[in-house]
């Protein structure tokens, strides 16, 4: 008898505990996707929550592509990516009854980055593509010491990868020889350590590698927004539905266009948009 | 074989074995203490003025009279720098372009280096970002970053056949016959008096939140993240594993099917942890929707999965190398079978089941790739109980590998990285103690 009522005591505490995780949702946000975002994502989160202590915003990076199907599944609130959706994402997205409503947070450029000790500082979108199509494969060909160059790319599920694909490669196949990483910091990081290599990250993650000029132009926060630097791109926030003003989502994904999100997205190293 | 050679091949083998042993601790060694130094740096380190500031206004710790007091001394003899950048500058602005062009950028880059030492100028606007408002908190940090203002790097590409050669050139030849030209022993004589440097114990480092994506403060989110993973995964597998383990070695019968069964719990037991992570994803919350996303519910119940092999294996081994004289025993006393399992074979059995719990549980702790999709987040609060039923929360294993790739500023933030793998190699490790102690404890009274 005393088993049961304690069963039944532990029963109606676990039903108590989730209707009271259930009220909480509304005060949750959950953001999935870009590690190009991610710092802006980040930093949005801990300044929101900093003003508003109830809600809590947590923040993943697991990529663009991620984001999306996240979004689709209905496992996150905000897919932040790097890349517009795709036809196909948004077809997936409506069969399952998700409506993605686009928000453009800040634009990018990509930065093509090598090692500081590299001699070569400026290169050409064709170069580029060369180089990853493998038709260049050393540096002398483009003026640098004799090294054979060492590639390093997104992997497919990264928006930047995407990026680069559309903007840079005309979706031309990238050479076998390219090595795929996981995220923007790894990129930098494998950069960082190989003299020969060069690899493509966002803005805000370009400390301690150098930034080649392409086609003759530096990325900064000018040419992007200039759109003269030729690989400028917009980074987005997608909701489900369009979020209903007044709550913490609404807020979330609509601070890049404050003045302390703008601050914010330029402080991390990013270009508020026009 | 004669006994001389016997003799010698014994002694060759004791040697060897001696030497494997040796080998495997001097690796141990190796391995673990530079990272319990490293991972020491977090806790223990020559803290700067910008440090107890922060502990001062953002966790209201530390006195605040002798805080302001002391900051009041660092902006004193920060003072001439600043008034000196100001002066140069205005000087510039009133001077003709080609002055300005020529110092228009070296003193951009000088401005943000001394920035990124000591902190936004007095009459600059607050930034936004936490990283901005403070100079730098280590005196680790601050010698590197007193390097950057007093050199810049730079690189000589005069032969475009051979990679470049780092040169470190002093920013005062950039700026000599100006103003400024001082400034920079200045800084360098004066460093410790604008950041008066001290030995600091931040033990609140496993207990506070973390600030500006792990850029201050300490890992409580991923610390608590870790533990509910764990406790959760357990509250699932020991149960489940337990009984799944009596019911193998007391009722099933010894047949083919049975046999299979045994096999494919010890195939589940090889199955790579990212399968378990990405079946975790796909069924408990894309199927049967435990939470609506990642959860630390959701991630538990994959653990659970994943440690379920290990556990169910262990207790099995432990109940069948109970003698058989003790169920004999107790059924001839006319115990039923149930009541033979519960108080006679489970006690006995207790130790070895333990011990397999303890392992599970240092790996649950430990492993990334099944909470990846399931439970970790890169920044979230810490949790309350009742949210870990629909939240997800930053960890630990995972958390360090996010400060090790993907994070923005890697090499700043070191100490944190080392920091949470210590802890987490520690968490391992007393478990791993805790294993042996409860076991030998146990194995005692059961002796008695």
């Amino acid at each position: 008898m005393r088993i049961i009522s304690k069963m039944g005591a532990g029963l109606a505490a676990v039903t108590m505990t989730a209707g009271i995780a259930l009220a909480g949702n509304a005060n949750q946000i959950v953001v999935d996707g870009s590690t190009t975002v991610g710092p802006v994502a980040k930093a949005f989160a801990e300044y929101y929550m900093g003003k508003h202590p109830g809600v809590n915003i947590t923040v993943s990076e697991s990529g663009s592509g991620n984001g999306a199907k996240s979004l689709i599944n209905a496992a996150c609130d905000v897919a932040t990516m790097s890349r517009a959706m795709k036809n196909s994402e948004v077809k997936a997205a409506q069969d399952a009854g998700v409506l993605p409503i686009e928000k453009v947070v800040a634009m990018d450029g990509l930065s093509v980055i090598v090692h500081p000790s590299n001699p070569v500082a400026n290169l050409t979108l064709a170069q580029i593509r060369d180089i990853y199509t493998g038709k260049i494969a050393n540096w002398k060909d483009l003026g640098g010491p004799d090294q054979a160059i060492v590639i390093i790319s997104r992997d497919t599920n990264s928006g930047t990868y995407e990026s680069f694909q559309t903007l840079v490669m005309n979706q031309a196949k990238l050479t076998g020889k390219a090595e795929y990483v996981g995220s923007n910091g790894a990129v930098r990081q494998r950069v960082m350590s190989t003299p020969a290599a060069i690899g493509y990250v966002g803005l805000a993650f370009t400390e301690g590698v150098k930034a080649l000029q392409v086609n003759g132009v530096e990325a900064t926060p000018e040419t992007v927004t200039a759109k003269t630097y030729p690989i400028s791109r917009a980074l987005y926030m997608y909701t489900n539905g369009r979020p209903k003003e007044g709550t913490p989502l609404f807020d979330f994904v609509n601070f890049c266009d404050t003045p302390e999100g703008m601050k914010i997205i330029q402080d991390t190293g990013f270009v508020v948009k026009k | 074989m004669r006994l001389q050679t016997r003799k010698v091949l014994d002694r060759a083998f004791a040697g060897s074995g001696i030497m494997a042993i040796a080998l495997m601790v001097l690796a141990l060694v190796i391995l673990l203490a530079p990272m319990f130094v490293r991972g020491a740096g977090a806790i223990f380190f020559t803290g700067t003025v910008e440090h107890r500031r922060i502990m001062l206004e953002k966790f209201e710790r530390g006195d605040r009279a002798a805080v302001e007091a002391e900051d009041r001394a660092a902006r004193t003899a920060r003072e001439p720098v600043y008034r000196d950048l100001a002066a140069f500058e205005k000087s510039l602005a009133e001077g003709d372009a080609a002055t300005r062009r020529k110092y228009g950028k070296p003193l951009h880059d000088l401005k943000k280096a001394i920035h990124t030492l000591l902190g936004p100028a007095p009459d600059e606007v607050r930034p936004m970002l936490m990283r901005d408002q403070y100079g730098q908190a280590r005196w680790d940090r601050a010698q590197v970053k007193l390097a950057q203002v007093l050199y810049r790097e730079d690189w000589d590409y005069s032969d475009p056949t051979r990679a470049g050669i780092k040169r470190l050139k002093p920013r005062a030849a950039d700026f000599v016959g100006t103003p400024i030209e001082g400034l920079f022993s200045y800084v360098e004589r004066n460093l410790d008096k604008m950041l008066l440097p001290r030995r600091t114990v931040y033990w609140q480092f496993l207990t506070d939140d973390s600030y500006d994506s792990h850029f201050f403060g300490g890992i409580w989110p991923e610390l608590l993240g870790t533990f509910y993973l764990t406790v959760g995964a357990l509250l699932f597998a020991v149960p489940m594993g337990l009984i799944a383990a009596i019911y193998l070695t007391e009722y099933a019968p010894d047949n083919r099917w049975t046999r299979l069964l045994r096999t494919c719990i010890s195939t589940l037991a090889g199955v790579p942890s990212i399968v378990f992570g990405l079946f975790g994803l796909a069924f408990f919350i894309n199927t049967i929707h435990v939470s609506e996303s990642k959860s630390v519910l959701a991630g538990s119940m994959t653990l659970a999965l994943m440690v379920l092999p290990t556990v169910i294996r262990a207790a099995e081994e432990a109940i069948r190398a109970v003698p058989a004289t003790f169920k004999e025993a107790a059924l001839s006393l006319g115990a039923g079978r149930w009541h033979a399992v519960r108080s006679v074979i489970l006690p006995a059995a207790l130790p070895g089941i333990l011990t397999g719990i303890v392992i599970s549980m240092g790996r649950a702790a430990g492993e990334t790739a099944p909470i990846i999709f399931t439970a970790a987040v890169s920044v979230g609060k810490p949790l309350a109980l009742w949210q870990t039923l629909t939240q997800a929360t930053p960890a630990l294993s995972w958390n360090i590998f996010n400060l090790a790739t993907e994070h923005e500023a890697v090499d700043e933030i070191r100490h944190v990285q080392y920091g949470m793998v210590l802890v987490l190699v520690s968490l391992v490790l007393i478990l791993n103690l805790a294993a042996i102690v409860l076991r030998a404890r146990i194995a005692r009274r059961m002796r008695a």
